[in-house]
C-alpha cells in the first residue's frame, strides 16, 4: 500500500539535524554512560553531597550499587570528555554536543517522563564567552527553524555547574515560523558559563580557559516544534505517532 | 516565597511601581516569578540566594539595585547591633558549636499576650500566614521581614534554679520524644539537634539529660509555648547547620518556614539583628521590658573579600563594559568596593556577611551581568574551529543502520528501559513498578509489534516492521543493541562500529505538524467495484469519501485489474471515531451509504 520506506523517530530526526548544524560550527558528537557514578553526575559538577542543589534532581539510585545513579542530565559527559582529552594530552579548544537519554524519578503525565532526551553543548577555549553562547544558540535555532527569524533572550538562573547561569528563551517571528510558536517567548533551556571548579575537576586550568555549556530538553523541543501534546508518545513505540514523521 | 507589594513598600521611600513591573524587574534581573496575584508575587528564590533572599529585606535590596530605587535608611546597621545589657537570669550552653554557630537570646518580662494589631495581621495574612498572637506574630513577621527565624519560650514553663533558667543545645537521644506546637508528637534521633531545658536533668530517655523543648531550627515544643497567660518570654534567635536541619526536616517530614531558611544556610551575623528587631517589635506590641541578652558566638563569621577586574568581566561576558558600569552595579547592590589599581581596573569587593553566595570572581561577574541586564550581552558567533570536528563512530554507525532499516521499510521506535526483570535495578522508583533495567530489546519490541499489528489497517501497512537502537545492561556492561521486529520474528544484535571521516547528508523529517490520533480501535471494510475504462481510482475515492462521512479516516486502493473493457478496483476503508469505539452497525451503515453512492454513479459492486 503506502510508503515502503520506514519512518524515523522524531527525536532521532532532531538529533540528526542538530548534529549537522553543530558539526558545521565545529562541534563533535560525544557520548557517555547512562548508568553513571555520582562523581561524574554530581560531585565533579560542583553539586556536593548534602547540598540542596542535589534535591533539585529526582535521582534514580542503583540497587545494591552505592555511588551509582541513572544520569540526571547529559552534563556528566562534560567531565568525561574533558578528562579524556586531558589524559590524551589534548588541551582546549573543545566543542562537543551530547545528545542522549537522561532520567528523572518522578510520576509521569502528559508533560513529565521518567526517561527523556537531552542535548548538552560545551565549548571551552581561551575566550569563549557568554556572548558566544547567545550567538551559538541563535544560529542553532535559526537553522533549525529555517526561514523564520529567531531571537534569543537570557534570564538569570542558578545551576551549580555554571556561573553565571541563565535560562534561555527563544522567540520565532516571521511568516515561516510555526503558527503556534510565532511571536511568543518560549523557555528553551538552562545554560551558562562553565563554573571554574568544574573545569578544575576535569583537569582543565580555569585560569587559562573558560567556556559555556547548555542543556536542552529534546522531547520538549520536539513537542514545541511539531505540536506533540503528550511526552509519553516518545516512548510509546506507537506507529500512529512515529509514522507521522 | 510570597512577597506582598504593600509589605515591600515599607523598605522604600518612594512609591513602588506596579506589581507587574516589580515582577518583570525580578524576572529579568534576579528570580523567576511563579505568579502575581492581588499584589502578591510568588518569587522562586534560587538555591544560591536562599542565604539572603528568603526575606523582604533581601528582595527589597534586589529591587533597589535593579530599579535604582533608594531604600529607607535603617536606624541601625546589621552588624552593629549591640545585645546589651547581658543577663545572668538565662544561661545558654552549646554541645557542638559547629552545628550551632550562634545562639542569641533575649529575656523579656512583663508582656501582655493578646491579638495582633490590624497592620500585622493583614501583613501576615497577605502571604497566607495565620495570625496567632502578638508575640508569635512578631517573631514570624521578623522572620519574613529580615530572614532570621525566631522562637519564643514561655520563661515560666522553663525550670528555674537559683534565679537562672538554662537552655542547652545537644543532639537528641534515640527515640527521644517531643510534643510540638502543632500538637504532634515527634520521635527524634541522634542525628537531630534539640534545645533542652538545662535545669531538668534526668528527663531524657537515658535518664541523664534535660528535656527537649524545641527541635532546633524547625519546631518549638508545646509544653513551653506561649499562651494567653504568658508574661515572661525567652526569645531565641539562633543559627543552625544547614545540612543537619535539612536532614532532620526530611526525616521528620516536617518542613517549616524556619527550616526552609536554615537549610539554605544563613549567616550567623543575622541573629543579633533579628533578635533586636523582634525584641523591639514585641515591646511595642505587648509591652514589657528587656531584662537582658545572652549571646553565644564562639567563632564569628570571617569577612571575605573577592576581587575581579573589568577586563575579566568583559572577557567572560563578551562585553565592553566600562569601569563606571561595573562600579555602578556594585554601588546599586550595596557591595562596598575599592579599586585596587587605577590602571588595570581591579576591584576588591567586601562581601556583606549575608551574601554567602559571593565567593569567586565569576560570582561578581554574574552580579554585573544580571543587574546591567542580559539583554546587554551581545550576540557573537564562535570563531571558526581550528580542527575538523570528530565523526563519532557509534553515532555514524547508528545513523547508517537507521538508513538501511528504513530503506527496508522498518520504522524506528523507542521503548522504556524499565522492565519487570533484568540484571540491575533502580532502588527508589516512584510507584515501584518495573524497577529493572532491560538486558535486551526483544521483549519491548515484541510487545510493540503486537500493539502495532492491531493498527495495521489504520496505518495502511501490509506488514508492521519496527526497529529500535537502544541501551541495555547485560553481563555487567552498558551496551547498545539494534533490534528488529517484523512478522517473521524479533531479533537483536550488537550495534557494530564503523568509522568514517564525514557524516552522510541524511534526510530529516519534513513534517510540519503532528496530528493527534484517536485512542479508539478502528474498523476496516473492503469494497470492490467494476467501473468503466475511463474511470480513475481517484474519481471513485472522491465519491466514496463523500458518502462515507467523517468517520472514514483512511481509504486506499489496494487492487486493480482489467477484464475486457471493464476495470476492477478494490479499496480498503478504515473507520474510526475520536470519542468512542465504533460498532459493526456504525461501519455497516457507512458502507451502505457508500454502496448507494457508487451504484448511483453506475459502478457495480462486486
Amino acid at each position: 500500500m503506502s510508503d515502503a520506506r520506514g519512518h524515523l523517530h522524531p527525536i532521532s530526526s532532531l538529533i540528526r539535524e542538530a548534529n549537522a548544524i553543530f558539526y558545521r560550527m565545529g562541534f563533535s558528537y560525544a557520548e557517555g554512560p547512562l548508568l553513571e557514578d555520582e562523581w561524574h553526575n554530581f560531585d565533579a559538577l560542583n553539586v556536593p553531597k548534602d547540598h540542596p542543589a542535589r534535591d533539585m534532581q529526582d535521582t534514580f539510585f542503583i540497587k545494591d550499587e552505592p555511588g551509582f545513579v541513572l544520569r540526571t542530565h547529559t552534563s556528566n559527559v562534560q567531565i568525561r570528555y574533558m578528562e579524556s582529552q586531558i589524559k590524551k594530552g589534548i588541551k582546549p579548544p573543545y566543542r562537543i554536543i551530547v545528545p542522549g537519554k537522561v532520567f528523572r524519578n518522578e510520576a509521569t503525565d502528559m508533560t513529565h517522563e521518567a526517561e527523556f532526551f537531552q542535548m548538552e553543548g560545551l565549548a571551552v577555549g581561551e575566550d569563549v564567552s557568554l556572548a558566544n553562547l547567545k550567538g551559538t544558540l541563535a544560529r542553532f535555532f535559526q537553522e533549525l527553524f529555517r526561514g523564520a527569524d529567531v531571537e534569543i533572550r537570557f534570564r538569570p538562573s542558578f545551576f551549580p555547574f555554571t556561573e553565571p547561569s541563565v535560562e534561555v528563551d527563544m522567540r520565532i517571528t516571521g511568516a515561516n515560523a510555526p503558527e503556534k510558536l510565532r511571536d511568543r517567548w518560549i523557555e528553551m533551556m538552562g545554560a551558562g558559563m562553565v563554573h571554574p571548579q568544574v573545569l578544575k575537576n576535569a583537569g582543565v586550568d580555569p585560569d587559562t580557559y573558560q567556556g559555556f555549556a547548555f542543556g536542552i530538553g529534546l522531547d520538549r523541543l520536539a513537542m514545541l516544534r511539531w505540536g506533540i501534546d503528550d511526552i509519553r508518545l516518545m516512548h510509546s513505540a506507537d506507529l500512529r505517532f512515529v509514522n507521522q514523521f | 516565597m510570597k512577597v506582598s507589594r504593600n509589605w515591600l513598600q515599607t523598605f522604600f521611600e518612594k512609591s513602588l511601581p506596579s506589581s507587574q513591573t516589580l515582577a518583570d524587574a525580578l524576572t529579568f534581573h534576579a528570580f523567576e516569578i511563579e505568579s502575581v496575584e492581588n499584589d502578591v508575587l510568588d518569587v522562586k528564590v534560587t538555591p544560591n540566594r536562599g542565604h539572603d533572599c528568603l526575606s523582604y529585606r533581601g528582595i527589597a535590596k534586589e529591587l533597589s539595585a535593579i530599579l535604582n530605587l533608594p531604600l529607607v535608611p535603617h536606624p541601625y546597621g546589621i552588624t552593629d547591633v549591640s545585645l546589651e545589657p547581658k543577663t545572668n537570669a538565662l544561661k545558654v550552653t552549646i554541645e557542638n558549636p559547629q552545628l550551632c554557630p550562634r545562639f542569641s537570646a533575649a529575656y523579656i518580662n512583663g508582656v501582655r499576650v493578646g491579638p495582633s494589631p490590624d497592620w500585622l495581621r493583614t501583613a501576615l495574612e497577605s502571604i497566607g500566614q495565620k495570625s496567632i498572637n502578638n508575640i508569635v506574630d512578631a517573631t514570624n513577621y521578623v522572620m519574613f521581614n529580615i530572614g532570621q527565624p525566631l522562637h519564643a519560650f514561655d520563661a515560666a514553663k522553663l525550670v528555674e534554679k537559683e534565679g537562672v533558667r538554662a537552655l542547652h543545645v545537644r543532639m537528641a537521644e534515640k527515640e527521644e520524644k517531643m510534643l510540638g506546637l502543632d500538637d504532634k508528637e515527634y520521635s527524634l534521633a541522634p542525628s537531630m539537634l534539640v534545645i533542652t531545658d538545662g535545669n531538668t536533668l534526668g528527663h531524657s530517655p537515658t535518664g541523664e539529660l534535660g528535656e527537649a523543648v524545641s527541635i532546633a531550627g524547625i519546631k518549638g515544643g508545646k509544653p513551653t509555648g506561649i499562651d494567653e497567660n504568658t508574661t515572661g518570654i525567652i526569645l531565641e534567635a539562633a543559627n543552625w547547620d544547614g545540612v543537619t536541619i535539612r536532614k532532620t526536616s526530611q526525616a521528620l517530614k516536617l518542613r517549616t518556614d524556619a527550616s526552609d531558611r536554615f537549610q539554605q544556610v544563613i549567616s550567623p551575623e543575622l541573629t543579633a539583628y533579628g533578635l533586636k528587631a523582634a525584641t523591639d517589635l514585641i515591646i511595642k506590641l505587648a509591652g514589657g521590658e528587656v531584662a537582658g541578652f545572652v549571646d553565644e558566638y564562639p567563632s564569628p563569621q570571617e569577612r571575605r573579600q573577592v576581587t575581579v577586574s573589568t577586563q575579566k568581566v568583559n572577557k567572560v561576558l563578551g562585553t565592553k563594559f566600562s569601569d563606571a558600569d561595573i562600579a555602578d552595579v556594585f554601588t546599586r547592590l550595596g557591595l562596598p568596593f575599592t579599586k585596587t589599581s587605577e590602571m588595570s581596573s581591579h576591584w576588591a569587593v567586601d562581601i556583606p556577611f549575608e551574601r554567602l553566595d559571593l565567593v569567586i570572581p565569576e560570582d561578581l561577574i554574574e552580579e554585573v551581568a544580571r543587574i546591567v541586564g542580559y539583554d546587554k550581552i551581545p550576540t557573537a558567533e564562535l570563531s571558526p574551529f581550528e580542527d575538523k570536528p570528530m565523526v563519532n563512530a557509534n553515532f555514524y554507525t547508528a545513523e547508517k543502520t537507521r538508513e538501511e532499516l528504513m530503506h527496508n521499510g522498518y520504522s524506528e521506535v523507542c521503548t522504556s528501559v524499565f522492565v519487570d526483570k533484568g540484571e540491575r535495578a533502580v532502588a527508589n522508583k516512584v510507584g515501584g513498578e518495573r524497577p529493572y533495567l532491560r538486558s535486551k530489546l526483544v521483549d519491548g519490541l515484541k510487545d510493540a509489534l503486537e500493539r502495532n499489528v492491531r493498527n495495521k489497517d489504520l496505518l495502511g501497512l501490509k506488514e508492521v516492521k519496527l526497529f529500535e537502537i537502544g541501551t541495555v545492561w547485560k553481563e555487567g556492561k552498558e551496551v547498545t543493541l539494534v533490534c528488529t521486529a517484523d512478522e517473521s520474528g524479533v531479533a537483536e544484535k550488537a550495534l557494530g562500529e564503523e568509522s568514517s571521516d564525514a557524516y552522510e547528508d541524511l534526510p530529516v523529517s519534513t513534517t510540519e505538524r503532528y496530528q493527534p490520533f484517536s485512542k479508539y480501535p478502528s474498523i476496516a471494510r473492503d469494497i470492490a467495484l467494476w467501473v468503466s475504462a475511463g474511470t480513475t481510482p481517484e474519481d471513485v475515492l472522491a465519491t466514496i469519501r463523500k458518502a462515507a462521512g467523517e468517520l472514514l479516516v483512511r481509504s486506499e486502493k489496494f487492487d486493480e485489474f482489467k477484464k475486457d473493457e471493464k476495470l476492477s478496483l478494490a479499496f480498503r476503508l478504515v473507520f474510526q471515531s475520536f470519542d468512542r469505539t465504533l460498532t459493526d452497525e456504525d461501519a455497516n451503515s457507512r458502507m451502505s451509504s457508500v454502496n448507494t453512492a457508487v451504484e448511483k454513479e453506475g459502478w457495480k459492486v462486486r
